[in-house]
């Protein structure tokens, strides 16, 4: 039986939607997942900072002690302060990198809602119900193409909208100060 | 009398960064989950200081200011915001809405105690 060359194109489309819409959960799914590791690893980290933070404090108290029992030498308790400067330095470092989950989340759930998009304009490809004639084929999937053309430059547009770029971190320093 | 901060940040990870930072620096701090949690708990105590990101569900942090400063006893309260956001757009917005300063994440605990004694002293 003969088909029409549209009928051929919707059913290319429709293909094309299948295979598109399948690697695209894959991506969702990895994103997904790579959130939730994210989220889970800085969670265990966070709680086992805050325990070490607790433990150097205990320590600290214990030193103070010792120095004000006399027990402890000028040059020691000098020594300590050095160590304890440090300490406070890199615990410092550790703040600001922990604030790094809360970016990445950010853009992975950027990243995630394109895909969405993405999806929904696949699926276009594959729903697309454009009016069918069959006098005059060549004309009729130009008006087809140019339709799906639309309704993608339509949603592309809806998406880019929607996805307004929040974070522009390139490295690892911390961010400006303004006063007003 | 300990200073008391209210942060506001949809992020658990960051509100205890925050939070961990400004105790260990000696103030007392309220947190919010959202900008409308934040006015609720702005209301029930007038605090000293509001640290506030700006894109969190159900309320964000420009319309959070807004509210706030329609409040009697928050008309001269200091607003600072924190947030991934660092357009100088945004900074406008948010100085127009009543912020005191912007501080752009990821932060570093020295320097935001600094603005913070800064801003509402020791």
């Amino acid at each position: 039986m003969k088909t029409l060359p549209i009928e051929e194109l919707r059913a290319l489309l429709a293909a094309v939607s299948s295979h598109g819409d399948w690697h695209l959960l894959e991506i969702e799914t990895d994103l997904q997942q790579t959130t939730f590791l994210l989220n889970e690893a800085i969670e265990k980290l966070s709680q086992s900072f805050m325990q070490v933070y607790a433990h150097l404090n205990d320590q600290q108290t214990a030193l103070q002690q010792l120095a004000e029992a006399g027990k402890l030498q000028p040059e020691e308790m000098a020594q300590l302060q050095v160590f304890h400067e440090h300490v406070g330095h890199e615990i410092n470092q550790v703040i600001t990198g922990m604030q790094f989950q809360d970016m990445t989340n950010q853009l992975l759930q950027r990243t995630i809602h394109r895909v969405h998009g993405l999806k929904e304009l696949l699926n276009e490809l594959s729903t697309h119900k454009g009016p069918m004639m069959d006098e005059d084929e060549h004309e009729e999937i130009r008006r087809f193409i140019q339709q799906l053309n639309q309704q993608f430059d339509r949603g592309s547009q809806h998406l880019t909208g929607n996805l307004r770029k929040s974070v522009n971190q390139q490295d690892l320093s911390s961010g400006d100060i303004d006063l007003f | 009398m300990a200073k008391t901060i209210l942060t506001v940040d949809d992020s658990g990870s960051l509100r205890q960064m925050v939070a961990f930072s400004l105790k260990a620096a000696g103030y007392d701090v309220v947190q919010a989950v959202d900008g409308q949690d934040g006015l609720n708990k702005a209301k029930e105590k007038t605090v000293d200081l509001v640290l506030t990101d700006q894109n969190m569900p159900v309320m964000d942090g420009l319309t959070l200011i807004s509210n706030l400063r329609t409040l009697a006893s928050y008309q001269k309260v200091p607003i600072l915001m924190l947030t991934t956001e660092s357009s100088d757009e945004m900074k406008a917005k948010g100085k127009a809405a009543g912020a005191n300063g912007w501080l752009v994440k990821p932060f570093d605990p020295k320097r935001l105690i600094e603005v913070v004694q800064k801003v509402i002293g020791a």
